[in-house]
């Protein structure tokens, strides 16, 4: 009996292409991983990431001296070497690193930083600084237009409620935004797959169009399907999130073609108060993150797979009066997943060697960009970022 | 000698000569359903009858003159049309405007206009993404009704002035000294030209012209402090060109003839109807009538090449004209079909109007059918007969229909009225036997049954083709 995977990577499968529901020739192509396979899933983290905080250099005597009220102690957090620790909310993060899922791309920054969300925030998907030549188009947008995918056919797929993020709207690349699973499913009675004809049509517009709807009804099986799966059913995804990296899974086991999906996590502007607010957010972020990779792996999908987390900015050094923190400059980036090279990258930028107050730059996030796109995606980042950045060992 | 194939046709003769009647291509239900279809969303059962009797010239007459809906325009249409617009511009909602544009498609007596409303929408593709004024889309809107036949240069001109455009194209930051390439490219690629027309010296050097032509107080104003007036040399042409001038060298251009062409064809034509020489043949005659649109597009539709058999049901049914199709063939009339629900079952089905995915409007044709797109139309099919959820106060009284336009309750009569409003056919006995066998053993009654079989045509693969 031949094993599903022998069985999906025979050729015969493929050839039968045009009559097989595309899902499952699709499935039968990401068997043999290829770039082409391969997804990206963008958490952005709202409003600005304590970096300090979350990437604790407990080390640097600057830690004690700016953080009194919001200091973490050294001995409960989880400690990657003896400079730095996570914040002790992100255990289970902890394990991802040890377990070879997790980079930390350290004092992750660009020059002259802006303090204004919305500034910061169209950087970051823009890619530029220039606040003139911050048009409508995103950096993975950019990136995406330069496939040739097929047309029409969405490549990024916003999570959320809201209009599309700039980071992924492209010229000609096609970005989709959903925020229930209801786009996807069938109402009763919609079912009319009965009326399709047996036969393929002569013509060729009609044999597409059967061919196309019978695709259809199979991704709307297997996304309601999906719905009532014994795996994850039982599990508690309290928090939206969460809600929204399973939907992901389901969508990707759909057969869907996107291959970048991009979701927010918000909250993170933590001016008073910083401490409860901060460890539930790294506390649902660690365990969806968890949650995720674990769904991956149970869905045969762990290789295809790569998670980015980023903020606008993070915030300043020294805490203010409030218990909490104002908007700052560099802070660590995330990346997840089987095919990341785990550990740090760079170096944990200094306390005490700061810019006006702030931390200073070590890494321009367009390296994590070029790196993310060229080494991950396959697409070309000197294209979609209009310069050449150097690249870092991420993968 | 060898019996002439449709390629061999020699290129003299005018591949837009006027279609005439005869034997292989009779003037018949199919040819009327298929007018309505392309020139319009589709025509009730009175409507097909009529232009029937009256032949192709009369009834494309009263498509080109904005009066092939007359029974069913409510008499106050431009005053609600109206009230509708402004309530949604004031609203803050964008389905709001979108329920404001599918009440004038449904309502209005002017089909064809607003189907080329829907075409300039596409070529000079803005969204309120970043607009974000749905007062200036709504103008920006009429601006495309206003000019929809227009030559080509007046409606180039008018959009370039129009805000929503202004801001869509950054013209505020094109200024004399820092101009911004995207504004000349877009123009360039897109507006007029298309790619490989022009260098990228031109798109800098249009730019410049179009320096000073911005914003100011949500209107348009020309800002001579911001506007370059140095020479420039565009495509050629050196002067000191302003952006009247550039808007004049961009029209003369022959390329832009054949851009428009080339739109035209695909607003009324279906895949593979349009060889290049014909395109070449239309756009040679725009370039000889200052780009008339209203020309062009009803050459084509008198054409013989519009109405041959290669043309017919050879195009994928956009998400406005799969939803506004069968409610105009369902006569959704009175009570009135929800037009802010029809605007949302046309943005689940993938096509958000005032909302195009890129700068490069929508792909159209085969990319509406998307796995999405196709779960939301077969959503949609169940949906529309059956009552509030489809936008309509009660379910849909299918056998009423089909009765009123003298036709029998039972099932076979039924199905050939549908197949006929709907698909503009006479159904072969397997495609009914097809269609009875997925109709389900548990409909209540006769009524029940003659939704199911709307739904199930609806859902059909022959009606996502149009």
């Amino acid at each position: 009996m031949l094993s599903r995977r022998a069985f999906l990577q025979s050729s015969t499968l493929l050839a039968l292409a045009p009559t097989v529901p595309g899902f499952l020739a699709r499935t039968a192509r990401a068997a043999q991983p290829q770039r082409d396979g391969r997804v990206l899933v963008v958490i952005q983290l709202d409003g600005g990431n304590d970096g300090i905080n979350t990437v604790v250099p407990f080390a640097d005597e600057g830690y004690a001296k700016y953080r009194r009220a919001l200091r973490l102690p050294k001995d409960r957090l989880i400690k990657i070497n003896d400079r730095v620790g996570l914040h002790p909310a992100m255990g289970v993060a902890g394990k991802l690193l040890e377990g070879g899922q997790l980079a930390i791309v350290q004092g992750v920054g660009y020059p002259n930083p802006s303090r204004s969300h919305f500034r910061s925030m169209a950087i970051w998907h823009s890619a530029s600084t220039d606040p003139e030549e911050q048009n409508s188009l995103g950096w993975l947008g950019r990136g995406l237009d330069t496939t040739s995918s097929k047309p029409g056919e969405t490549s990024a797929l916003f999570l959320g409620s809201g209009a599309v993020p700039l980071a992924v709207r492209g010229r000609r690349a096609v970005a989709s935004a959903i925020e229930r699973d209801e786009d996807f499913l069938l109402a009763p009675g919609a079912d009319a797959r009965r009326v399709i004809s047996k036969e393929e049509p002569a013509d060729e517009l009609s044999a597409f169009v059967r061919r196309s709807m019978l695709d259809a009804y199979t991704t709307a099986d297997r996304l309601a399907e999906s719905a009532h799966s014994g795996g994850s059913s039982g599990r508690n995804f309290g928090s939206s999130l969460g809600t929204q990296l399973h939907m992901i899974i389901r969508l990707l086991k759909s057969g869907i073609g996107a291959r970048v999906f991009y979701t927010l996590h918000g909250g993170y502007d933590t001016h008073a108060g910083q401490l409860p607010n901060h460890a539930r957010l790294l506390t649902d972020l660690s365990f969806s993150l968890q949650a995720f990779l674990g769904e991956l792996k149970e869905a045969s999908l762990a290789e295809r797979v790569v998670v980015l987390c980023f903020s606008e900015f993070g915030r300043r050094v020294e805490e203010n009066a409030s218990a909490g923190t104002d908007h700052g400059t560099a802070g660590p980036v995330f990346l997840a997943g089987q095919a990341v090279k785990a550990g740090l990258v760079g170096q944990p930028p200094s306390l005490t060697d700061l810019a006006n107050g702030d931390l200073k730059m070590g890494i321009d996030f367009r390296r994590v960009y070029a790196t993310v796109l060229e080494d991950w995606l396959g697409l070309s980042a000197q294209q979609a970022l209009g310069a050449t950045y150097e690249r870092l060992p991420l993968f | 000698m060898m019996p002439a194939r449709f390629e061999d046709k020699p290129i003299a003769a005018d591949p837009w000569a006027p279609y005439v009647p005869d034997e292989k291509s009779p003037w018949d239900l199919r040819r009327v359903v298929h007018l309505h279809r392309r020139a319009g969303f589709a025509a009730t059962w009175a409507e097909i009858q009529r232009d029937l009797k009256d032949g192709p010239r009369t009834s494309i007459d009263r498509l080109l003159a904005g009066r092939a809906y007359r029974d069913v325009v409510p008499t106050d249409f431009a005053r609600a049309a109206d009230i509708l617009g402004g309530a949604a511009g004031g609203s803050n909602e964008p389905m709001r405007l979108r329920a404001w544009w599918v009440y004038r498609m449904m309502f209005g007596p002017d089909p064809l206009g607003e189907r080329l409303v829907l075409m300039w929408h596409n070529h000079f593709a803005t969204s309120n993404l970043k607009v974000d004024d749905l007062v200036a889309m709504r103008r920006q809107n009429e601006v495309f009704r206003k000019h929809a036949r227009a030559p080509f240069g007046e409606l180039l001109d008018a959009v370039l002035r129009d805000p929503a455009m202004l801001i869509w194209l950054d013209a505020p930051a094109n200024r004399k000294g820092h101009p911004n390439e995207n504004l000349g490219r877009e123009l360039m690629e897109l507006f007029t030209l298309g790619i490989g027309n022009y260098t990228e010296t031109d798109v800098k050097e249009a730019a410049r012209a179009l320096t000073g032509w911005s914003i100011e107080d949500d209107a348009f104003a020309e800002v001579d402090s911001a506007h370059d007036p140095g020479e420039k040399t565009i495509l050629g042409k050196k002067g000191r060109w302003k952006a009247t001038d550039l808007i004049r060298i961009l029209v003369e251009h022959p390329a832009t003839a054949r851009r428009l062409a080339y739109r035209i064809g695909q607003l009324l034509l279906g895949e593979k109807a349009m060889r290049s020489t014909d395109i070449d043949a239309l756009a040679a005659g725009l370039r000889r009538r200052n780009l008339d649109i209203g020309w062009a597009v009803e050459t084509v539709l008198r054409s013989r090449l519009f109405f041959a058999d290669e043309n017919i049901g050879n195009r994928v049914l956009a998400p406005v004209e799969y939803v506004l199709g069968a409610a105009r063939a369902l006569e959704l009339f009175e009570p009135p079909a929800n037009t802010f629900i029809l605007a949302e079952w046309v943005t689940r089905l993938g096509q958000e109007l005032f909302y195009p995915p890129n700068v490069g409007g929508w792909p159209g044709g085969r990319a509406w059918l998307t796995s999405r797109s196709l779960i939301a139309r077969a959503n949609f099919a169940v949906t529309i007969v059956s009552g509030q959820r489809g936008g309509l106060a009660e379910p849909l009284d299918a056998l009423g229909l089909a009765r009123r336009h003298g036709q029998g309750g039972d099932r076979e009569s039924v199905i050939r009225f549908f197949s006929r409003v709907l698909l503009g056919r006479e159904p072969s006995p397997a495609w009914c036997q097809r269609l009875m066998a997925a109709l389900g053993a548990d409909a209540r009654d006769e009524s029940e049954i003659a939704r199911r079989i709307v739904s199930r045509i609806l859902a059909m693969p022959e009606f996502q083709l149009g």
